[in-house]
């Protein structure tokens, strides 16, 4: 789970000297919200966001149609783009959870990837929910169990234990601290092919846990 | 969900004209397609067909007449149409990178690899020197260049065929280019080395996730590496789908048409037919109004002259230009009389011997570069080109012979046929001596004994007329009376479907399949017993090379014509033979009847031929056999069995085949016609596995 595996290679780019009013075009026709800019050999200099399109009523000089025609004939890319200078970018080799408190730390949406200062790829807040989805098995079928251990070593080879025991095989897992609970971990695990109530009944019997939720998805 | 950024390249109703005197000319008209991240999608037809056209359009490389006339071609979301100067530099440089058919015109001849290589990194992105020069290093070990650093010191001459397309491709992949072309990037190579760049080309797109377009006649390559194919035919897209649509439920009759123009590895001429497309695909100034393949088709009807079909998605799921694609049914499809393909006697008994060689070697003297070697002290060295050739070919048979480029093959046949004499054995045409200087041989053994040549341009006087080609060895034999000539050639030429308008023609006024039809027509001008083919169909199109096959086993039918066949395709010479035989580095490995070569027990260099033979059927699995390195150099080749370099089942024998390299091998008797060369006792070369197993859908 390393950003290499995660982000999206070969990204569109615009290069610096490109109006701004095709870099909005291109992210309006190709449904997308961040848009690195580079210049020769994919060297990023600098990233464009809708919220960098956005320009202001209070910088424009008057609101006459002439005039507003007249600074977007003349503004390009590197005019709104955020400079390299401000530009919070990651490696390919580092691990996804770094990556995601990155932006949760800065507050934004997407970190290019970058080795030597040059583009190799791009990492949005998308690509992280998806490897959410992926981890807790989002979009295949099977019952989805959480359960609150206690915050020990050895509770969650009990889980683990249980099923193997009965044949089955898990398909996805994941832990956290339990909210509001302190000193209590639940695990999300998906298991398949196994009715309902039998996995619940096997859960049940191992002693310290609770089965918070139970549904099948 | 890779693809939530849509596609790579996408385009839609291209059409591409070239100004010409007096108007212009629409090469690629109404293309369609798009491809994405980490996909490969093949691109075949015939050649004239717009491939390359198409790939040109995208690069906007398509010269100072041509230009896109309709249509949008759009990169990353970004247009291309219409893009040029800095902008286009920045894009060729950065994010798309093409990968041609010959490598040796790709890269400079007077630079040494490592600087052109470097110069990619130090001008785009402005790198290091020494940092590029690593990363040059580490890419040519990505594509398995052995030994990587000392490549860098090469100049292109230096390195072999193989690995100078590799080259080229490391050298594309430096940028991480978002979209690779690759026009015909196998074409030149032997199948072992194609195997291996076929596997490297699938594995690079994976890992880099590249989009990559792969132009290509080859059905047999696109089965192996595409994801899916468009069909182009006379400058349009006749059909677009997943490979394995396009292989198990072609829709287009063209697509058909070429998938019965292929042999099948395994099929052969007594139970399998090839059937030709008939006519030949039009100029683009000449095209057919209505359905553009209509003239072709056997299915045309009314509507087709009449109205042009548009690009529509069938309920398969697949594209199609063809108003009754759902009403087509291949399974019921009938030859037309005009590509009927020979019939032949299934039981047809071959004569005696007519060519026996008993153990013909071939060797050419090499000089050394030392001052002992100038001053004649040194020790002589040779290339041994052909070692120990024993073998008898039957009158009417036909043997093929298949094996790597640089084994013998040519040499072998350039020794019967007298244009290099042999270093020792004996060669018995027709009981008579032919071992001796060509300049002794007799007239009328001359006569019998006629070649047809790989490239019919440069074996043909491009002054001489096709009539008189046709009809000097005619007049030098003296075997038809002067007045006759004429009427005699005519003949010639309509057996090889050509007819009389072709008599003045010059060869620069011929496509290459009426060429090599002219050359063959020349070798058979004299009435021979024995043809000498090298390569006579590799290069020409499907269709062409299916009638070209075609054409000669009507007339071994007909005059009982011996055949010696080169081939380097596998599915050809399975198809085309009654005796194959295999040759590595100037030695024989194999040798016997076909169905014998093409199952259990194979020499072991015979069974990774067959597994890098590229099939035109995605769902057939084979074994994955590939060898290590390339062919060792003929001036010293390995001692005891040439072969134990690259040998990949010598582990089976005691001692890891220590007796492969000290001994030379025993000729093992299969049948009384099948032999093999190599230490591996039958009973271990009985138990490996067929090579190409069907799918289990299949059974």
């Amino acid at each position: 789970m390393l950003v290499k595996d995660y982000m999206t290679r070969h990204p569109i780019m615009i290069s610096p000297e490109t109006l701004a009013t095709k870099a909005q075009h291109i992210m309006f026709e190709n449904k997308i919200r961040h848009l690195p800019v580079v210049g020769d050999g994919k060297r990023l200099l600098g990233l464009i966001t809708r919220n960098r399109l956005r320009v202001p009523p209070t910088d424009l000089p008057s609101l006459s149609v002439w005039e507003i025609s007249r600074i977007l004939s003349e503004l390009t890319v590197k005019d709104v783009m955020v400079k390299q200078a401000e530009l919070i970018t990651i490696s390919q080799e580092a691990v996804l959870e770094e990556a995601a408190k990155i932006m949760i730390d800065n507050k934004i949406g997407c970190l290019p990837v970058v080795e030597d200062g040059i583009v190799v790829g791009i990492l949005t807040e998308v690509d992280l929910l998806a490897e959410l989805s992926s981890l807790l098995g989002g979009g295949v079928h099977g019952v989805r169990v959480t359960i609150r251990v206690p915050d020990r070593p050895g509770e969650f080879v009990k889980v683990t234990g249980a099923i193997a025991a009965q044949g089955w095989g898990m398909y996805s897992s994941g832990g956290v601290p339990s909210p509001k609970v302190p000193d209590y971990w639940d695990m999300v695990i998906k298991v398949r092919d196994v009715p309902q109530a039998d996995l619940v009944a096997v859960l049940e019997k191992i002693e310290g846990q609770m089965i918070v939720d139970v549904r099948e998805i | 969900m890779k693809n939530k950024l849509g596609p790579v390249l996408k385009l839609e109703d291209v059409a591409v004209a070239y100004k010409v005197r007096g108007g212009e000319i629409e090469a690629v008209q109404n293309v369609s397609f798009e491809i994405n991240r980490g996909e490969t999608h093949g691109i075949v037809g015939e050649s004239g067909c717009g491939k390359s056209t198409v790939a040109w359009a995208i690069l906007n490389f398509l010269g100072a007449n041509g230009y896109v006339k309709r249509g949008s071609i759009k990169f990353l979301g970004q247009e291309l149409v219409g893009v040029t100067g800095e902008e286009l530099r920045r894009l060729r440089g950065d994010q798309i990178a093409m990968v041609y058919q010959d490598p040796m015109q790709a890269l400079n001849p007077s630079m040494r690899l490592g600087d052109q290589m470097s110069e990619v990194l130090t001008v785009h992105q402005q790198m290091e020197k020494t940092k590029a020069e690593k990363r040059c290093i580490e890419m040519l070990e990505r594509v398995y260049m052995p030994d990587a650093a000392n490549v860098m010191k090469r100049y292109p001459h230096q390195i072999s065929g193989g690995q100078q397309q590799r080259v080229v491709i490391a050298m594309a992949l430096l940028n991480n280019p978002a979209l690779l072309i690759m026009d015909e990037p196998t074409t030149a190579l032997d199948v072992t080395v194609e195997a291996a760049v076929l596997d490297l080309i699938a594995e690079l797109r994976r890992d880099f996730d590249t989009a990559i377009m792969y132009i290509t006649h080859n059905l047999g390559v696109v089965a192996r590496v595409s994801t899916r194919v468009g069909v182009m035919y006379a400058g349009e897209m006749v059909e677009r789908a997943t490979v394995e649509e396009i292989y198990k439920n072609p829709q287009h009759p063209y697509t058909q048409g070429l998938i019965r123009c292929v042999p099948k590895l395994g099929a052969d001429k007594a139970t399998s037919m090839l059937y030709p497309i008939r006519g030949r695909v039009p100029p683009p100034n000449n095209r057919p109004s209505g359905c553009i393949f209509g003239p072709r088709c056997d299915y045309v009807q009314e509507r087709c002259r009449a109205e042009r079909p548009e690009l529509r998605q069938t309920e398969g799921g697949s594209w199609v230009r063809c108003h009754f694609a759902e009403e087509i049914d291949p399974s019921q499809w009938t030859s037309s009389d005009e590509v009927a393909p020979p019939k032949l006697d299934a039981d047809k008994q071959h004569g005696d011997p007519i060519l026996e060689l008993k153990d013909l070697r071939k060797y050419y003297q090499v000089q050394g570069s030392s001052l002992k070697d100038v001053i004649g002290l040194g020790e002589t060295r040779y290339v041994k080109a052909v070692e120990g050739a024993n073998f008898s070919v039957l009158q009417g048979s036909t043997l093929g012979i298949v094996g790597e480029s640089g084994c013998g093959k040519s040499t072998l046949i350039k020794t019967i046929i007298g244009l290099e004499d042999p270093t020792s054995g004996e060669a018995k045409f027709l009981g008579v001596d032919i071992a001796n200087n060509i300049s002794s041989r007799q007239q009328h053994l001359i006569q019998e004994l006629q070649m047809v040549f790989q490239n019919p341009d440069s074996t043909m006087n491009p002054s001489y007329t096709v009539g008189q080609q046709i009809g000097r060895p005619m007049k030098h034999f003296g075997t038809v009376p002067k007045n006759q000539i004429r009427s005699e050639v005519i003949k010639l030429l309509e057996a090889m479907r050509l007819g009389e308008n072709y008599y003045d023609r010059l060869p620069r006024q011929l496509s290459g399949g009426e060429k090599q039809r002219v050359g063959i027509a020349r070798a058979l001008a004299s009435h021979p017993d024995l043809v000498l083919c090298d390569e006579p169909v590799s290069a020409l199109d499907v269709s062409v090379q299916a009638a070209i096959l075609n054409l000669l086993l009507e007339i071994q039918q007909e005059f009982n014509t011996t055949l010696i066949f080169i081939a380097h395709d596998l599915s050809v010479v399975r198809f085309f033979s009654d005796q194959v035989a295999v040759m590595y580095l100037g030695q024989f490995m194999e040798i016997g009847p076909a169905e014998a070569i093409y199952a259990p027990p194979y020499h072991p260099y015979s069974e990774a031929l067959l597994s890098a033979v590229p099939i035109p059927d995605p769902t057939v699995k084979q074994k994955h056999i590939r060898l290590k390195g390339s062919v060792p150099s003929a001036i010293d080749p390995p001692g005891g069995c040439r072969f134990h370099t690259r040998c990949p089942r010598r582990e089976l024998l005691p001692d890891g085949g220590k007796i492969c390299e000290v001994e030379t091998p025993p000729w093992r008797q299969v049948t009384e016609d099948h032999r093999i060369f190599c230490h591996l006792p039958l009973e271990i070369l009985s138990t490996f596995d067929p090579v190409i197993s069907e799918s289990k859908e299949e059974i």
